[in-house]
């Protein structure tokens, strides 16, 4: 598939999820890890609309690439806001679980969701850029080859 | 798919039926609703969720906006979710604090 390329802005997110959505049915997940690779992405892209670009002022797009090998699908969400890696987050979001809901934070949730039932996911900063990479294993793929 | 949500007053319980997708750009759309629910003080908030196909954590910060609008007394529960949806409240903790009912 060709990359999807959008403005970073919330209207984007639908667009991202039916090409994720696309993407699982070529690479045959099941529904369950379909959904769950649809609101992994949704999270992380939502992270960059609001606190990529929205609070620092900046505009970009986010480009939206997918990977397939006989083993395992990967989605590589790319944007320019400043770095951020969201992954110092998941710990923190998962020691709040417990809390009632009148307690509840509010961030860092959506960022728990997407490592939890993600097969993998890697963050990278490289040359003014944040990748999210998610992966996904195929249903009858044995490794995590990259 | 849009998203969709539909407020019907049931004596003193208040009624949403969503549909659609609700995402962070859709989740206004359910915070402004619940407003307008809280404004009839309900003793109740029953969501019908059936035909809602996918929330995100969005979603879950509006229970929490309703939660802390309309006070820890008021119940809410949510009837029918489909089964992602519920895995993903299961999965953030949130089925100690709303209650989760099969569709009718």
């Amino acid at each position: 598939m060709e990359p999807l390329v959008l403005p970073g802005t919330l209207d984007a997110l639908s667009l991202i999820r039916q090409f994720v959505r696309e993407a699982a049915g070529q690479a045959g997940l099941a529904q369950q890890a379909a959904y769950d690779l649809q609101l992994a992405v949704d999270e992380i892209a939502t992270n960059i609309v609001t606190h990529g670009y929205e609070e620092s002022g900046i505009g970009g797009d986010i480009r939206v690439e997918v990977d397939l090998n006989s083993e395992r699908l990967a989605i590589t969400l790319e944007d320019s806001a400043p770095a951020f890696d969201p992954r110092g987050l998941i710990t923190a979001a998962a020691r709040l679980l417990d809390a009632p809901l009148s307690e509840r934070p509010i961030g860092g949730l959506g960022i728990f969701l997407t490592e939890q039932k993600m097969d993998g996911f890697e963050y990278e900063y490289r040359q003014g850029h944040n990748r999210n990479r998610f992966i996904m294993r195929r249903p009858g793929g044995k490794g995590l080859a990259p | 798919m849009a998203f969709n949500v539909i407020l019907e007053m049931k004596g003193t319980e208040a009624h949403l039926t969503l549909s659609g997708e609700l995402d962070a750009a859709s989740a206004g759309v359910l915070k402004g609703t619940v407003e307008q629910a809280a404004g009839n003080n309900p003793a109740k908030l029953v969501m019908h969720m059936q035909d809602l196909s996918f929330m995100a954590s969005a979603g879950l910060r509006v229970l929490i906006f309703a939660k802390q609008k309309m006070g820890e007394k008021v119940g809410i529960t949510l009837i029918g979710c489909q089964a992602p949806v519920r895995s993903t409240l299961e999965m953030s903790g949130f089925h100690h604090s709303v209650y989760l009912q099969d569709a009718e």
